[in-house]
This record gives structure tokens, sequence and C-alpha cells, in this order.
């Protein structure tokens, strides 16, 4: 049933843009069947055709295998952040991931993924793809807390399409452009997407702050009358809770594919979280071995340059 | 809830991330192993990063949606964050993010508005929300018992302080009292001292007043003894359980005693020195009872 239905979904669009151009008398059609006028369907209708353009955005949310529940909760609260989404089993992360995850996307018949990888149970990457022909971006997620945690005080709607906020330095370069677009098309909802609220009640944040991404989302509350219209200066009163969940992402690599391709861009200042646990543990491992040096050298040095024998050191001696 | 509370949660949730303070990011709340020495960010950018310019506003070209697509379908806001924001100070970049999502809140529902959208959620409109009802019920009882924890501490304090208070107020009674009797006292000497000027030193109107030795009149050092006769040594006790059982026991045991001290009674007093109607054997009492007897 459910499977029909978006397939009809899919399809709806086309034959709407076609109908206005050739026989606009012609009666619509529209999920249900072949319909008359309505004035509300006629409007929508009308919105449709003067750009042309439909949002069919379908994200595919998956997550590694062995991935820690800290970072699957985080994955489960962006499942239901965006109702637009499909969440599949997860996935080994092998070499050849990119390929199963490709043919994943393609059978879900979604255009764009976000794929959690989780590696040695501590450090979590999050891809974010369009596909079938790029680009895609590799993330370093780092200080997650999950939508669970009881600070977190702010509720909203499920399915509510949440307004994007993007800090003004994202329009700085062009790397930063490119995730802004990606970032617009995947974490927005599609408009009259069907698991879609039609109410306004939460934001977003996307802040570039010492180059990462700061992700936050609150809830809006602002005082209103029953007509749904802000009360006079209920626009100063607005206050933001905060719903969660919170994480930063430092980009690493664009790749020009899905999954895979040219390397468009490279982040000059990362370094994994590897090299920094080996660069800490080498610190900590060299406190002896530099003893041992200082020892040894201390020995050579007394050794090449003896002290002077000491002329009076017999002196006492000879009283006796 | 206000903005302050919001950031003083926020805040707190941050503290235990503090510790990592000189990574670019804090470290989750549970992962809290220490990275200070080491920075995530290498100082110096690599020369041999890849950036193709290019490559990148093809691909934005190639992904962007329509250049004429209504403002509704994207529903983004661009706000300008002003100064930069120091990452390791919690509290500026929080509230750096809350600004930014106040400023771009008001500027898409300016926009919204002018459309004439309802974009409101209208009170009688329920439906699932992200969080459940159970979710928010321990969020609420969370919520609750911090308040209660505040308060209390806040009572626990303000005792303690009225404790200090009363403790403070209480010596200085002591002291008003002491300084009250010292000026009593004073006043006394000195109205005394008037009298035996002006010549009116009458020793038997004179009340005998030990006002110095701060003693109240009391005599026999303010040691009653109710039911007992001044000779009496049993202390009252020798009447119950009397040996023998009549009033000669009664009186010998009150005269000589089942303990106590002895002395007082046998000594003379001012008025019987000179007083010899009991003869030199007896007492006065005493002896005079048993020669009548």
């Amino acid at each position: 049933m459910g499977k029909k239905r978006k397939h009809s979904e899919t399809l709806a669009p086309a034959p709407v843009k076609k109908n206005d151009e050739s026989a606009p008398e012609r009666p619509k059609r529209t999920l249900l069947g072949w319909k008359d006028k309505s004035e509300g369907e006629a409007d929508k209708s009308k919105a449709l055709s003067s750009s042309g353009f439909r949002n069919k955005e379908k994200v595919l949310v998956t997550c590694s295998r062995r991935i820690s529940f800290r970072y699957r909760s985080l994955m489960l609260n962006m499942v239901s952040l965006l109702p637009h989404c499909k969440k599949d089993s997860k996935v080994e992360a092998k070499s050849s991931k990119g390929a199963t995850l490709n043919e994943l996307i393609e059978l879900k018949g979604s255009n764009s993924c976000l794929f959690f990888e989780c590696r040695k149970h501590k450090d979590l990457y999050m891809w974010m793809v369009k596909s079938p022909n790029g680009p895609s971006v590799k993330f370093l997620v780092k200080a997650v807390h999950a939508m669970e945690e009881l600070k977190l005080t702010g509720n909203h709607l499920k399915g509510s399409r949440p307004l994007l906020t993007f800090s003004s330095n994202f329009d700085k370069d062009a790397h930063w452009k490119l995730l802004k677009e990606m970032l617009t098309q995947v974490f927005g909802i599609p408009k009259e997407h069907r698991k879609s609220k039609p109410y306004h009640d939460h934001v977003f944040v996307f802040s570039i702050v010492d180059e990462h991404i700061w992700f936050r989302n609150y809830q809006i509350s602002v005082p209103h009358n029953e007509s749904d219209k802000i009360a006079k200066g209920g626009l100063d009163k607005m206050t933001l809770i905060e719903v969660g969940p919170r994480f930063c992402l430092n980009p690493i690599k664009i790749f020009a594919g899905s999954f895979g391709g040219p390397t468009l861009y490279e982040n000059p200042l990362y370094v994994s979280p590897n090299q920094i646990r080996a660069l800490e543990k080498r610190n900590k491992a060299g406190k002896f071995a530099k003893k041992i040096k200082a020892k040894t050298r201390k020995k050579m040095h007394e050794l090449s340059n003896p002290l002077e024998p000491d002329e009076f050191a017999d002196m006492w001696k000879d009283d006796e | 809830m206000s903005l302050e509370e919001d950031i003083v949660s926020d805040d707190e949730m941050n503290m235990i991330d503090e510790d990592s303070a000189t990574d670019s990011e804090a470290e989750s709340l549970s992962d809290s192993d220490t990275e200070n020495e080491i920075t995530e960010k290498l100082a110096e950018p690599t020369k041999t990063a890849v950036y193709n310019r290019d490559g990148l506003l093809d691909k934005l070209q190639d992904i962007s949606w329509p250049e004429d697509v209504d403002w509704t379908h994207k529903l983004t806001v661009e706000i300008d964050q002003g100064q930069a924001v120091d990452v390791n100070d919690d509290l500026a970049r929080e509230m750096a993010f809350y600004t930014q999502a106040l400023e771009g809140t008001r500027q898409a529902f300016g926009k919204l508005n002018e459309m004439g959208v309802n974009f409101l959620r209208p009170a009688n409109y329920y439906a699932e929300m992200v969080k459940s009802d159970i979710h928010m019920e321990k969020v609420k009882s969370r919520l609750l018992h911090e308040k209660k924890q505040i308060e209390e501490s806040e009572e626990r304090r303000k005792a303690r302080d009225n404790k200090r208070m009363a403790k403070e107020v209480q010596s200085q009674k002591m002291k008003e009292r002491a300084k009250q009797k010292k000026d009593d006292i004073e006043s006394v000497k000195k109205w005394r001292k008037q009298r035996q000027q002006s010549g009116f030193s009458d020793k038997a109107g004179e009340p005998e007043l030990d006002f110095e030795s701060g003693k109240s009149f009391q005599r026999g050092g303010g040691k009653k003894r109710p039911g007992v006769s001044p000779g009496d040594r049993s202390g009252g006790k020798g009447r119950p359980t009397s040996r023998m059982g009549n009033k000669k026991r009664e009186f010998r045991d009150s005269k000589f005693g089942h303990g106590g001290r002895k002395g007082l009674s046998k000594q003379n007093t001012a008025e019987t020195t000179n007083d010899f109607r009991g003869g030199f054997r007896g007492g006065r009492a005493g002896g005079n009872k048993r020669q009548k007897r």
C-alpha cells in the first residue's frame, strides 16, 4: 500500500506540468485519483506550475556496524527530525562500502544519504552524499549530545518544517557554499511532503565557528492568539528552547562523486583523531626513555670532563 | 523557561567538557579523556591540501536548485555573526548560536507573515511530537527536582544566617543588661555617699544593703529547706524513719543527728552567750525539756 502511494506521488508532478501547457481545462490528477478542481488544489497546482519546481529530496540514513549507542541515538534523532528520510539497516564499514551504499540509495529511490560511520567505538564520521553523481562530504563529528539528554528541555512537532539559519560566513568560500547548498537540501524538509506538518515551530542553526559547522535545534515559542497570527510585539517576546541534538561537524574531504571520485577539497587543518591519540601516547611513553637518556648523557659528560685531583685531599692525613 | 536559565543549563552541560578546553570542540559527555597538550588543529595549514575551486563551483551548479525557487521551499535565512566567536568560551558560543537562531526566526516569521500563511501551530492542534510524553515527564520532574534543591539550599542558608543573627542579638542583650546593672549599682552608691555627706547617716534607719557583693537580700546563703526546722541536721528526714518510734528519738535525732555537721548547734550564739537558764550542762532547748520532764 505504502509503496503504491509513493509511486503515484513521484509520478504526480509530471502530468500536472504537461497539462498546464497543453490543456488547462482537463481535471487534475491527484494522489487519490482524478478529481475536479477545488479551490485549494487549484492554488496548489498554480504554485507548483509557477516555479515548475518540486523538491523530491529523499535521504537515506544509515550507520556502520558496531556503532556505539550514543552515536546510534544521534542517528535516530536525525531520523525523527527528518520525515523525508529512510532508515536502513547497518552497513559493514569496509573499503567497498561505497558501492554497497550507492546500490542501497538507488534501491530505496533516494537521492541523498547520511551515513554515520563509527570507528574504534570512539570516532564518528558522517558522510553527506548526493547521489548518483555527487558530491559527497566526509565530516568528523564531535561534541555529540543526543536529544534524550534531560538538559535539553524543548519539544516540537514531529515533521514540522524547520527554518534553516546559516551564519553569513558560509558565503566566504567555495567549499562552504557547496556545503551550505547540500545542508539546505538534506536538512530542509520538502514543502508539502506527506509526512510533514504545515506549521513552523523549530529552527536549525548551522554556524561556522573555528572552521567547524555547529548544529543546534531550537524550539520556537511565540505568544500568539487563536487566529494563528502573532500577537503585537510577539516577535520581541519570542524565546527559543533547545531541543537537541547538538553536534559539531569538521569537514575532512569533499569528493566529486557519490562515496568516491576525485577529491575537490581537503581540509588543510585536519588531524585525524588517531594521530592525536598516537601523539599523546608517544608523549607519555617518552618519559622513561628521556630519563635514561639524560642519565647516560650525564655519565658521558662526567667521563669526558674528569674533575681535577683535589690538592688538599690528604692535607689532614699527614697530621695524623 | 527564560533565556538566562536556558543558557545556564547549557553551561552546566558543558562544564564536564571544560577539561578538554584546548580542543576546538568540547568532548562528549561520557568521554572525559583530556587532551590538554594536543590541539586538534594543525598550527599551520598543510600546503599540499587539494582545493579545486572550479570543481567545487561546478558541483554547486550541478546540485543547486533553480534560481527562481520560491523561498518557502528553502526556508533559509542568513545571519551575520558579527565579530568572531571564541570557541572555547562555551557561554559566548552558545549565545552566538542562540542569537543567530532568534534573529533568523524573526526574519523568517516576518516573511511568512507578509505572505499571509498560517504558520503557527494552533492551540488545539495535537500531533506526534519529537520527544514522547514520557520523556517530557522526565524532563519536567528533573526541572522540578532542581528547583526544589535550590529552594532547600536557600532555606538552609537562611536558617544559618538567622542563627548567626540571633546569637549576635543575644550577646548584645547580655552586654546591655550587664551595663544596666553596673549603672544601677553606681547610682545607688552615689546616692549613699550623698546621704552620708549630708549627715543623714542614721544607722538604724538605713537598711543593710550589700549591693557590692551582688547578692540580694537573702539570709543563710540562699539555702532554703522547706519543712525543716533551723537546727535540724537530719534535713527533715529523721522523722519518718525514726527507730524508736517516739518523740524522744525524733528529737534526739534532730539534735544529735544522723550524720551532717554537728558543730553549729553546740556553738554559742549571740543570745546564748550570757544565758545560763539551762545550766552549764545542757543546751537551751534540750536541757530545758529534759529538766521539765
